[in-house]
């Protein structure tokens, strides 16, 4: 059951992925992005991370998403215009840098998880043999929140501070200029 | 080393050095002083003849006929050859001592008068040099002293003859005359090595004294051999055409004579010291001291060429219009008897001849000077274009200038010859002594004596023409200005006391108490050789009695002619007029022949020097120029293009890698995490 | 088969290169900015995946936690800049703002 899950989410969350980055219209690459946004935190879930899901679908998507949303839609059909223009091959001279980069990354990548087997060494192993792995049974948000409250009380000021900051400077930022 | 020497002695070769020192003064006072001192610088110089003259008189005194006097000092040496430096004073040197102050005192005195008073400082300069270097010229003991004082006499008369030097014809005449003598000192330096290289000595006692070197040579086989060492004979002859070019140049004879004429452009009291009197005689001197050299074949030779000389100048004379230029041709003549004379071993009768002529060829010139002076002044006041040295504009001046024309009638009647004048003793001696010459030798000798006469009867009828022409007849002059009262006169007391003066010496009471032998006159018995043997031949009653005789008549053929205007002897279309006007064309064909060819090889030469030299240099130069292009060209492309290539090539690469600034963010990324994904490749790969 | 950690960590790689792809070679500024959060989200899937291996201190979650919020404000920073631009520049094409090229 689990397995068909993942293989599900995975399978949305890449393909919605895919579509971002081959769409050139802005406006559905941003909604394409809404999909992945959802698959990710599906996985989340079947990662026993359910706290952090949520978090995402409520900070993510319903803040910065359409945040984006709003910024680019009230800034005028420009924008819009200019990106129907472009060509719309996938497979264009111009990207194709960008593509064998990325392809390289992810062979890279790939070959750095493959041979560290993650599951075999270091800690993992530990963390199993001392049954510290989250189950399904765990009631995860509780040991969150004490935990935020006394081990990671400090990075969480920081944080708060950090928020208050660019609060202020993104303010500042998109101000109304006084000359035209 | 000064010969041992009496007090007495001294004392004379000290008054004959102070003789010739004198002028020497006062050309060096004229010299200093400014030049507007006008008649001051005239009577300097005068009172320095003066002086000069009186003492010349003492030492000739002293000197004559008694023993020769000889003081010299080491002046240098050469390598082993000692020269020196000294006096001679022998019966030649104070004859010519005496002669040449005793003439140039009148000439002074006139030329005081004759001068404008802004030119004299300059020309009593001038004149007062001629007299020290012609005076020291006789007085020299040396060949090397006598050289350098004949150079300097040419140099002098130079700037006489030129002493109007605006003129052009003055300064195309003066270089004629430096020229040609400088020819003749060629001859005489060349004569003057030969006579040293034989005999090693340079002093005149030593060559032609009495015991000298000269008589102890003799030519055998064809050497020329003398107690010093010996040379082939053909130097001998060389030295022999060295000096006679020197006296020819100087005394101008045949080929160098056409300068004399020319010389006439100098002031007249000029032409009547130096080239009448005084310079001319130079040559005759320079034969007088270096007689005891020739042979028989080179006497013969002075006497063809003093004979043709005499003959040739008289047939020109006859013809020439201007009054100095008959003067001019008739001292040429005069001088080629003097050589003549030479030639035919009448020593004694030549320096004679000289003399009288000196006193009479300078009264006619002066008396000359007078004439033109007085024509001058007339074609000053009315502005007449006339040539005030024409005889075709004078006549009938007897009338106006008494004075004049007595003095040159006694001076015209001693060239001539006639009886009671001085010349008739000298020239009649010369005539004499060369039909006694041409006795006993073969028939061509003959022509010798005969040429002369017969110049001695052309000589009559040329002085006879320029008397009626100059002084009988109308004067011509009036037709020009036929109603001016043409005021001519003698002139002031400074011409008439030289023109006295020298008329009275003219005349045979200076020379000998017999006014018909001439061998009975003290000059001659001064001068004669030892073994003379006189008054023998019937020729010394024939000959004065034929030439005088033959010059009344022509004479009064001349008056026909010019005075009762009866036909001209030629008219003035045929080939001998013509010949004789143009001087036998000798100067015509030196102007072509040998003027001409010089000025052809100097034009050579520039074009050779401004193509060639200069062509050389003009290529060097486009080399260099070339050389420096090139240089020039290989620093801008070769160096500087180096460089350029080096400044390129980091541009290059520069602009290169420029390009990847390219400001857009993508790229920078691009690049970023290329170079992170080729750091994870390397690690794992190694 | 059995989900491992590894899955996971492929998904995670996958979903960073076309978030890579996808900064390279857009012509949006936004589109970038979209491409970003897609590589910040493969990092946080990452995390949440060995998280799943520490329940006693809950480092995973909760680091990932902080990376959503941190995401959040770079973002709201980020458009406000894209917004200065475009006021500036008239355009978001991230290739036509070289100005500090050389």
């Amino acid at each position: 059951m689990v397995t068909i899950m993942f293989y599900l989410m995975a399978v949305i969350a890449l393909g919605s992925a895919l579509y971002v980055a081959g769409s050139s219209n802005l406006v559905r690459s941003v909604f394409m992005f809404f999909i992945t946004l959802f698959a990710l935190a599906g996985l989340y879930v079947l990662s026993l991370a359910d706290f952090v899901a949520v978090t995402q679908v409520v900070v993510y998507v319903g803040g910065i998403l359409v945040l984006i949303l709003f910024a680019f839609m009230l800034s005028g059909r420009e924008n819009l215009e200019g990106a129907k223009q472009e060509q719309n091959r996938l497979l264009s001279v111009s990207k194709l840098p960008a593509i064998l980069l990325a392809v390289a990354f992810f062979i890279v990548l790939t070959n750095i998880f493959l041979k560290a087997r993650p599951d075999d060494g270091g800690w993992i192993r530990q963390a199993i043999a001392e049954q510290n792995v989250m189950t399904p049974k765990n009631i995860s948000i509780n040991s969150l929140g004490v935990n935020l409250m006394t081990n990671y009380l400090l990075p969480f000021e920081a944080i708060s501070i950090l928020l208050l900051m660019a609060l202020v400077g993104s303010a500042h930022l998109s101000r109304k200029e006084d000359t035209a | 080393m000064i010969a041992a020497v009496s007090h007495i002695d001294l004392q004379t070769v000290t008054y004959a050095l102070a003789a010739v020192g004198l002028p020497l003064v006062g050309a060096v006072i004229n010299l200093l002083l400014p030049g507007r001192s006008g008649k001051l610088s005239g009577w300097i110089s005068t009172l320095a003849v003066l002086l000069s003259a009186a003492l010349a008189s003492l030492v000739f005194g002293r000197v004559w006929n008694h023993d020769a006097l000889h003081v010299q000092q080491l002046w240098f040496t050469i390598g082993n050859t000692p020269v020196n430096a000294g006096v001679l004073l022998n019966n030649l040197s104070v004859f010519m001592l005496l002669l040449v102050t005793v003439i140039a005192l009148p000439v002074h005195l006139y030329s005081t008068a004759y001068i404008k008073p802004e030119e004299q400082n300059r020309y009593f300069t001038y004149l007062s040099f001629f007299c020290f270097s012609m005076l020291a010229l006789v007085l020299v003991d040396s060949m090397v002293l006598l050289y350098a004082f004949w150079e300097l006499v040419g140099f002098s008369s130079y700037l006489l003859i030129g002493f109007w030097f605006m003129r052009d014809s003055a300064v195309q005449a003066n270089k004629k005359a430096f020229i040609m003598n400088r020819i003749g000192d060629i001859g005489l330096l060349s004569a003057i090595i030969i006579l040293f290289t034989q005999y090693h000595t340079f002093d005149l006692v030593q060559l032609f004294g009495a015991n000298g070197l000269i008589f102890k040579s003799t030519i055998q086989n064809g050497m020329w051999i003398a107690s010093t060492g010996q040379l082939p004979e053909v130097w001998q002859y060389v030295a022999f055409a060295g000096i006679f070019l020197a006296v020819a140049a100087k005394s101008a004879q045949f080929p160098l004579h056409t300068w004399l004429p020319d010389a006439m452009e100098g002031p007249t009291s000029v032409s009547a010291l130096i080239h009448a009197a005084t310079m001319v005689a130079a040559g005759v001197f320079l034969l007088g001291r270096v007689y005891p050299m020739f042979n028989d074949v080179e006497l013969n030779v002075l006497a063809i060429i003093g004979c043709f000389t005499a003959f040739l100048a008289a047939t020109i004379a006859l013809t020439q219009n201007d009054l100095k230029r008959i003067l001019a041709y008739s001292t040429i003549s005069q001088l080629g008897y003097m050589i003549m004379a030479m030639g035919i071993n009448a020593y004694a009768s030549s320096l004679f001849h000289l003399a009288t002529h000196a006193f009479f060829k300078c009264l006619l010139f002066l008396c000359a000077g007078v004439i033109i002076h007085e024509v001058h002044h007339i074609k000053e006041e009315h502005q007449l274009d006339i040539d005030a040295q024409d005889i075709n504009n004078m006549g009938g001046l007897r009338k106006k200038m008494p004075l004049t024309f007595i003095a040159t009638l006694i001076g015209c009647l001693a060239l001539v010859g006639l009886p009671f004048t001085s010349g008739y003793l000298s020239k009649d001696g010369i005539l004499i002594q060369a039909f006694e010459w041409a006795e006993g030798k073969a028939l061509w000798f003959k022509i010798i004596p005969v040429g002369i006469f017969i110049t001695s009867g052309i000589t009559a009828f040329y002085v006879a023409r320029l008397i009626f022409k100059v002084f009988f007849g109308d004067l011509k002059l009036k037709e020009i200005l036929p109603n001016v009262n043409l005021h001519i006169s003698d002139g002031s007391w400074s011409f008439r006391i030289p023109l006295i003066f020298l008329s009275i010496c003219s005349l045979f009471p200076l020379f000998s108490f017999n006014p018909f032998s001439y061998e009975h006159a003290w000059l001659f018995e001064g001068f004669k050789a030892g073994n003379y043997i006189g008054g023998q031949s019937i020729y010394h009653q024939f000959i004065p009695i034929s030439i005088s005789v033959l010059s009344v008549l022509i004479a009064y053929w001349a008056f026909a002619v010019y005075l009762k205007q009866r036909k001209l002897v030629l008219s003035p279309d045929t080939f001998l007029f013509k010949l004789s006007y143009n001087q036998w064309y000798i100067d015509a064909f030196y102007k072509q022949v040998i003027v001409k060819a010089i000025l052809l090889l100097s034009h050579a030469l520039y074009w050779f020097d401004r193509t060639v030299i200069d062509g050389f240099i003009q290529l060097l130069q486009q080399i260099t120029l070339f050389l420096s292009g090139l240089a020039a060209w290989t620093d801008r492309y070769l160096v500087d293009g180096a460089l350029n290539l080096i400044t390129l090539l980091v541009k290059g690469i520069g602009n290169f890698f420029r390009g990847f600034q390219s400001g857009r963010v993508q790229y920078y990324l691009f690049s970023m995490l290329a170079a992170v994904l080729a750091v994870f490749i390397i690690k794992l790969l190694i | 088969m059995i989900i491992t950690l590894t899955h996971y960590l492929l998904v995670s790689a996958g979903l960073f290169s076309i978030g890579i792809y996808i900064v390279l070679s857009k012509q949006n500024s936004i589109q970038v900015l979209i491409g970003v959060e897609m590589m910040l989200n493969a990092a946080i899937l990452n995390l949440v995946a060995f998280g799943k291996f520490d329940k006693v201190n809950n480092a995973g979650q909760t680091f990932a936690l902080f990376a959503i919020v941190l995401a959040a404000a770079s973002t709201a920073v980020a458009l406000a800049i894209v917004l200065n631009v475009y006021r500036r520049h008239q355009t978001i094409d991230p290739g036509k703002i070289n100005q500090l090229k050389d």
